[in-house]
């Protein structure tokens, strides 16, 4: 009896025991310390905004290497440490492209993968679109038009680039990848049709007068971005109603000091049309958030405050930028342009034509060592892997915050800003396109009694052209693409270089190719 | 040949009465030894103490002692009154068992390919980890050892199976300690180890389904013994570790001589600074009076030092093995840099009624280690040889004035003592194991039940200090402490039914079946704090002491919790010993995955044990021969949980110079399914001349079904883990024992194995059929029909060696015309499709890390008390990518090895394989190239020890046996590649760790 009791019991507890692994299956489905998409509130339209700041997140986390290829090629600059390292970059200069080289690809795939992540944003903000009042729809409009201003900047590039490339308005572009790329004629009529769309939706402000997202984009971010799709079109009445738009709204001005424009002070300025971000908020320990600015700057230098970090002397003004501005005695915007080397100025004097030097290039001597002292105190030294710096894309070490020591941290970039916008539409009135409001000569004295430079009359295309290169050197190739545009390619083809039209474009990158059936054409690479 | 002896036996009339004691090879008394008057049913067996009488017997006749797991042995009695017998351990034995999962078997009986390694063998490697033990001693096991502290060896089984060259999660072998599931060892005291069991073939591992694809391997600890005396034991070695090969690189000579011939102004400016700064050689004037070996400053020797105390024993119904452990060593790297664990066990089994028996099994295990600030090892391989350590011009470091070369130019501070004295990275690992089981027979001797639950908790603590440092020119920082707290929480649950019986005599069946539960709960914690207040003092290295603005966005916590859950069985025939059938089958359910969560894993094997039949029972030659093959799928959960759905994460960006959080989503996510194993082993066991020699070979096949590759996704520009390949390991294993003994004091054995691993994909789903991985500048491609990750670059063909040699070359012409400079010293390359110029088609497969040959073997040799084993160990066929030097293409002033030095191209003639100081800078010539991926082959002498017993009973009064062993581990290593060390686990050499020699004295002592 007892024996037979104990079996029973025996059996029960192993039947328990397998039932109870039966019991847990439910476990099986949920996934601790993961948020799904799906499982946002999209009811609380509050939240939806934290979908567009996102956005600006995405625009804003921009790789060191991306202005920088996106100009290198231009007359304006050249690539630093020849010889030295990132051989492909200074290749690129000389308009000899390897198509396996990094910075190609990269380029590409943060321009993509950023504008599928903004793809992505537009759809959480649809999601929370569906449940939101007719009010909050309206601003869910508003948000999405933002970011397809942004978007529209990174196709913009990516055509202006490669020539034919992929038009992505989708999150699996599986699709969109078959139908292949469209031509550059294409993207730039898709990016004008965009910005038509989305100027209505956007707020009628200067980015700096926004109160819910300081420095968001705007109606006239969109305009401006319209008005350069215009350009690369050729369609200069576009163009010159695109950026009339800009000017007879009457919001935006010249920033007064061309050389703190591009410091601290003249952070979203009234003359900002896009601008990324950036800032320790005045912490010396809190999170930071900078872009990487060292490879723009001078890799031997004693800085004013002490501890401030050198730049790598990737990206070296030339000497034809230079003596361009020399000869027109173009010295604040020069002096804003370039950070000078001793060695760089003792290269410039040797041309007899420049014997006399403005005092912001007059070569100090002391302890063995010369240097060249900024407006800010900071001491540029001789340093091996270039001659010249850019000014623009520095920040004057008493500028940077206690403590912090990164090269340029916290300084913002400027994409977009209103003086381009002046001599754009400038530029296209001399073409032939007909204003509305202010003349060619108007806009283009604007910017240089700016600079401090005397008025011009009846001014021509080549001064505009000419004005383009002063005001807006180093900045984002505009030159370089100013040139391609224009077919003007003996200005491309100096120090040695030549130019000719097949080198206009790069290839497209081999990892791009091999995973990509619908790439095809050797773009640049014959 | 034959020692089938047939004694007659004569029945004498003076019978006589016989006692003595039956002992181990180790002195220790063996309680229940069986000893029978041969030829009758007349016998004894020993007491608690070792101890018998046996009346009446024989004076002419013999007795025959045996014992389970020895030799038994045939003693003429010869008219003795004392016969005191010295049992040797049949490690051989047919009898011999071999623990399976979730069961045991008897190694005859076995159909798949199981590897043993025993205590013994363990122990004469001083480690930490006891994995490191296996290298070069079982086939089919390539061991990557690791000489950083406390670290562990990558194991692979059989190749790689899995999509995942570095050691991380995927490709760990699984192993079964005393039940419980662990991917690493760490914890363990190696003389804690009673055996570790390696199942290699898919057959043998199946059971355990869900994570047995890249192999098991089970791991028994020590217990007692019922009836045995408490045996006290300890065991201990000290010792030192060496640096070996170090990598001797160029002296500032040698390195002005580069710089000069690079044609660089800029180096020769940074060299004229130095000479400026510090004067000139007073040997070569045109040289730096510096000339700094970094790897000597950086290196020293360490110490290695292990203490185990343990208890065994038992009573009539209780058995128990008690101990501690603790074990440190110090680090190659002159900083802070060392690893020390202290272990409690114990085991308890506990018969409670004659049908119900409990045991319990816990290790705590609490170690520290420090670790070494790996870019130290890499800065002292780029440092120039003209950097001094101190500079005491350099008046803005502190708080020391370490020498800075940005003071001469250069970009970096190079230096490498600044990582090393104001960086400290501490781990505390803390962890415990606990099991507890409960075993009944339901119906007696035929049908037990098992359950047992598990228990595994580690924490892990880690606290990475920067402290506050100034080295000049810009280079400062400010503290901060990183604190990471990682916790796991792992519990199984078993229940198993075993069911043995016997029918018509001939028919053995062993039949098992049972469930499992898992739970796999992880916690992750990590804080960062800046700007730490009393940084100088340790006392004040906690977060409570930073800024506490430091913390926005610094303070991060995620979560993972899994579950499994699987139905297993197995059964096991055999036919009159000489018939074997095997059979398993498991249901796995894992919560990882996000489609099929269920996964089905059947395995078979069949045997056939030759010699047992009638028809061999003439033929002596063979004392053991079988046949097998086996057949198993398996399944590998061990990969990041899907996500299956896509997710949210927060960002925090600049808005108006204020931080503004919001939102992104992703756009693709994982959704994965098992990856499934198969694998066909044919094998046989031999064992000839008297059981002298045995010989065991198999010959696999493995593939990994639905391997999970990262699929790039163009556009998207993501990279996504998709069941997307089929991967294959093929090759032979071989294993070849011979022992032998010349007089009863001499013994010796000598064993060799060897493995051959063909690893390749089979096919890969990919739009462009190829995976990529590795970065642009150092590619590293898997093609179908091709091993894994194998490096993919261009064939270099020679070193133009002059002008005319460029000019008459169509495709160095070709290339210059495309704007590229060609000078004589740069390599030539291979126009592998014939267009007539170098482009990224060239490229093609220069071979993989993974070795296609590795062997091993082993002499012993006993003396009376004296005792000689020495192990060695080798592989060829595998590549290296020195990364080292090839990162000359990131930056281009820095030193280099001396080899690259030395035999440069400097002329015409002088080097057909190496480019000169200019190409060696120029992007034509740092293009990846066989010139950049070496050789790893080695041969290793492994392990040497002496050992010397002196016995107890040759002292006065009742002294212990104690046993002194010298050991060298890795004395010796022979290779021809420019690194360290050709161990390098994924076969890219950035920074490797340098592997000591080790030498210990040793003692053991047992009471």
């Amino acid at each position: 009896m007892k024996n037979y009791k104990n079996i029973i019991l025996k059996v029960a507890f192993v039947l328990i025991a397998i039932l109870f692994v039966q019991s847990c299956s439910d476990k099986f489905e949920d996934r601790e310390g993961q948020l799904n998409a799906d499982d946002l509130d999209y009811t609380d339209t509050e939240d939806m905004v934290q979908a567009l700041v996102g956005s600006y997140h995405v625009m804003a986390t921009r790789g060191w290497e991306e202005p920088i290829l996106l100009s290198v090629r231009g007359d304006d600059v050249n690539a630093g440490g020849v010889g030295d390292a990132q051989d492909g970059l200074t290749d690129a200069d000389l308009f000899i492209y390897n198509q396996g080289y990094w910075m190609f690809n990269q380029l590409w795939n943060a321009h993509y993968g950023d504008i599928v992540a903004l793809n992505t944003q537009i759809e959480l903000i649809q999601n929370f679109r569906e449940f939101a009042s007719e009010a909050d729809q309206i601003t869910a409009d508003q948000y999405i038009a933002e970011i397809k201003v942004m978007r529209a900047w990174l196709h913009f590039n990516l055509a202006r680039v490669w020539e034919n490339v992929f038009i992505i308005e989708s999150t699996q572009p599986d699709t969109e990848i078959m139908e292949g790329p469209a031509s550059k004629n294409e993207m730039m009529q898709y990016i004008a049709d965009q910005m038509d769309e989305a100027i209505p939706m956007l707020p009628n402000l200067r980015p700096n007068e926004r109160t819910d997202v300081p420095g968001g984009v705007t109606r006239y971010t969109a305009y401006a971005i319209k008005a350069m799709a215009m350009m690369e079109l050729e369609d200069y009445q576009a163009m010159a109603d695109a950026s009339a738009a800009i000017i007879n709204s009457n919001r935006f001005s010249l920033y007064p000091d061309f050389y703190s424009l591009f410091k601290k002070p003249g952070e979203l300025s009234d003359e900002s049309l896009m601008e990324f971000q950036f800032s320790d908020y005045g912490s010396s320990t809190s999170d930071e958030f900078y872009h990487l600015y060292a490879p723009f700057g001078p890799s031997g230098w004693t800085p004013a405050r002490e501890n401030a970090s050198p730049g790598w002397g990737f990206y070296e003004p030339s000497i034809k930028f230079i003596k361009f501005m020399l000869d027109r005695e173009d010295f604040e915007r020069l002096e804003t342009s370039v950070l000078f080397s001793p060695r760089g100025v003792q290269e410039v004097a040797e041309d007899p034509a420049f014997a006399n030097l403005p005092a912001f290039m007059d070569i100090q001597i002391s302890d063995d060592r010369s240097y060249i002292t900024t407006r800010d105190g900071d001491q540029i030294n001789d340093y091996s892997r270039a001659r010249f710096a850019s000014g623009k894309h520095y920040l004057p070490s008493v500028q940077l915050t206690d403590q912090r020591n990164d090269y340029g941290g916290g300084k913002n970039m400027i994409v977009i800003r209103y003086a381009e916008i002046l001599l754009m539409y400038a530029e296209a009135l001399t073409r032939g396109a007909s204003g509305s409001g202010m003349t060619a000569d108007q806009a283009v004295n604007m910017v240089r009694s700016r600079a401090g430079l005397s008025p011009l009359s009846g001014v021509s295309s080549d001064d505009v052209m000419d004005e383009k290169f002063a005001e807006l050197g180093m900045e984002w190739g505009i030159r370089y693409y100013d040139m391609v545009r224009l077919e003007n390619y003996s200005e491309l083809s100096y120090d040695g270089r030549t130019f000719t039209a097949e080198r206009a474009y790069l290839p497209y990158p081999q990892e791009q190719v091999d995973a990509l059936p619908t790439l095809t054409g050797s773009n640049g690479n014959d | 040949m034959s020692f089938l002896l047939f004694q007659v036996v004569v029945w004498a009339q003076n019978n006589i009465t016989i006692s003595g004691t039956v002992t181990d090879d180790q002195g220790q008394p063996l309680p229940g030894a069986s000893i029978v008057l041969e030829g009758t049913t007349t016998g004894t067996q020993t007491d608690f103490d070792g101890n018998y009488a046996l009346d009446n017997v024989p004076g002419d006749g013999s007795l025959v002692f045996s014992y389970v797991g020895f030799i038994s042995q045939t003693i003429p009695i010869n008219n003795r009154a004392t016969i005191n017998l010295t049992m040797q351990e049949d490690t051989q034995s047919l009898d011999e068992v071999v623990v399976v999962g979730y069961g045991t078997q008897k190694k005859a009986d076995l159909t798949g390919s199981i590897a043993t390694v025993e205590a013994e063998q363990i122990e004469k490697t001083p480690s930490a980890n006891p994995l490191q033990s296996l290298q070069g001693k079982v086939a089919g096991v390539q061991i990557v050892t690791t000489g950083a502290p406390g670290g562990s060896p990558n194991v692979r089984i059989r190749g790689l199976g899995t999509y995942d060259a570095d050691d991380s999660a995927a490709t760990k072998v699984l192993y079964v300690v005393d039940g419980m599931f662990y991917s690493n060892i760490d914890f363990l005291n190696p003389t804690d180890i009673k055996s570790m069991n390696v199942l290699k073939d898919a057959s043998s591992s199946a059971i355990y389904g869900v994570r047995a694809a890249n192999g098991v391997i089970i791991i028994e600890t020590k217990s007692g013994g019922k009836n045995r005396k408490p045996t006290i034991e300890y065991n201990g070695y000290t010792g030192i570790q060496r640096a070996q090969n170090v990598l001797q690189m160029a002296n500032a000579e040698q390195f002005v001589t580069m710089a000069v011939e690079s044609g660089s102004s800029a180096d020769v400016q940074f060299i004229l600074n130095a000479m400026q700064r510090y004067g000139r050689s007073r040997v070569n004037p045109n040289v730096p009076n510096v000339n700094t070996d970094w790897y000597d400053e950086i290196i020293r020797d360490g110490l290695i030092q292990n203490h185990s105390l343990s208890v065994t024993g038992g009573t009539e119904n209780v058995s128990y093995s008690l101990g501690t452990n603790y074990f440190s060593q110090q680090g190659l790297l002159d900083m802070n840099n060392e690893y020390e664990r202290f272990n409690i066990r114990s085991k308890l089994d506990v018969d409670v009624t004659d049908n119900l028996k409990v045991g319990v099994n816990t290790v705590f295990s609490n170690a520290t280690q420090q670790n070494a600030e790996d870019a130290a090892w890499f800065k002292a391989y780029f440092a120039v040889p003209i950097l001094p350590v101190f500079d005491d011009l350099n008046t803005d470091a502190t708080p020391t004035r370490y020498a800075n070369a940005q003071a001469f130019g250069y970009r970096s501070t190079q230096n490498p003592f600044p990582d090393m004295v104001y960086n400290d990275d501490r781990l505390k690992i803390r962890k415990l194991l606990a099991n507890i089981y409960l075993q009944t027979d339901l119906i007696k001797d035929k049908l037990t039940f098992k359950t047992t639950y598990n228990v595994d908790f580690s924490a892990l603590e880690e606290r990475y200090v920067n402290l506050p440092y100034n080295m000049g020119y810009g280079d400062q920082r400010i503290s901060d402490i990183n604190r990471k707290q990682n916790n796991y929480y792992n519990q199984i649950w078993d229940n198993v039914l075993t069911y043995t019986d016997t029918y018509a005599e001939d028919h053995n069946v062993t039949v098992m079946a049972g469930t499992s539960f898992r739970d796999e709960a992880s916690n992750r914690f990590e804080a960062t704090g800046r700007d730490i207040a009393g940084i100088n003092y340790e006392t004040s290295w906690f977060l409570d002491f930073a800024d506490p603005l430091s913390f926005n966005n610094n303070v991060e916590e995620d979560n993972g919790r899994i579950y499994g859950q699987s139905y297993f069985g197995r059964v096991s025939y055999n036919f009159k010993n000489r018939y074997l059938l095997y059979g398993t089958f498991r249901a796995d359910r894992s919560s990882k995955f996000t489609q099929e969560q269920w996964g089905y894993f059947p395995s078979v094997g069949a045997g056939w044990v030759i010699s047992q039949e009638p028809f061999m029972e003439n033929v002596g030659f063979f004392d053991f021969l079988k046949l097998r093959a086996a057949w198993g799928r398996l399944g590998n959960d061990n990969v990041p949980a899907s996500a299956g759905a896509n997710t949210i994460s927060n960002e925090t960006v600049d808005l108006g110079d204020t931080p503004n959080t919001g939102i992104t989503a992703t756009s693709t996510y994982t959704d994965l399914t098992w990856e499934v194993v198969e694998e066909l082993d044919f094998g046989f066991n031999m064992n000839i001349l008297n059981n002298r020699l045995s010989l065991e070979a198999d010959y696999y096949i493995r593939d990994t079904e639905d391997a999970i590759m990262p699929v790039y996704i163009p556009i998207a520009d993501k990279t996504i883990s998709r069941n997307s390949g089929v991967i294959r390991n093929s090759g032979v294993e071989v294993a070849l024992n011979w022992s032998d003994e010349i007089t009863s004091d001499f013994t010796y054995t000598v064993g060799a194995n060897f493995t051959t691993v063909k690893n390749e994909a089979i096919q890969i789903e990919d739009e462009k059929g190829y995976i990529d991985s590795g970065s642009a500048e150092f590619r590293q491609r898997t093609l179908v029909g091709e091993p894994l990750y194998a490096f993919y670059g261009y064939e270099t063909t020679g070193v133009y060696q002059n002008q005319a040699q460029i000019d008459a070359d169509p495709v160095a012409q070709n290339a210059i015309a495309n704007g590229q400079d060609i000078q004589p010293g740069y390599l030539i390359y291979n126009d592998a499709n014939g267009d007539g110029t170098i482009t990224d088609e060239d490229r093609m497969v220069l071979g993989s890390f993974l070795p296609k040959f590795t062997y091993g073997g082993n002499i012993g040799l006993n003396y009376k008390d004296f005792g000689f084993t020495m192990n060695f160990y080798g592989q060829s066929g595998n590549k290296i990518l020195n990364r080292k030097r090839g990162e000359i293409l990131f930056t281009n002033d820095t030193n280099m090895d001396a080899d690259l030095a030395k035999n440069r191209w400097h002329g015409e003639g002088t080097s057909n394989t190496y480019p000169s100081s200019a190409g060696l800078r120029d992007g034509w010539n740092q293009r990846l190239s066989n010139f950049w991926v070496e050789d790893g082959d080695f041969f290793r002498i492994q392990n040497i020890q002496l050992a010397y017993t002196l016995r107890g009973d040759k002292l006065k009064g009742n002294a212990p046996d104690i046993k002194f062993t010298l050991t060298a581990e890795r004395p010796l290593t022979l290779f021809s590649y420019n690194g360290f060390n050709p161990e390098v686990s994924d076969g890219v050499d950035r920074q490797t760790y340098p592997v000591p020699a080790i030498y210990t004295f040793g003692v053991n002592v047992k009471l």
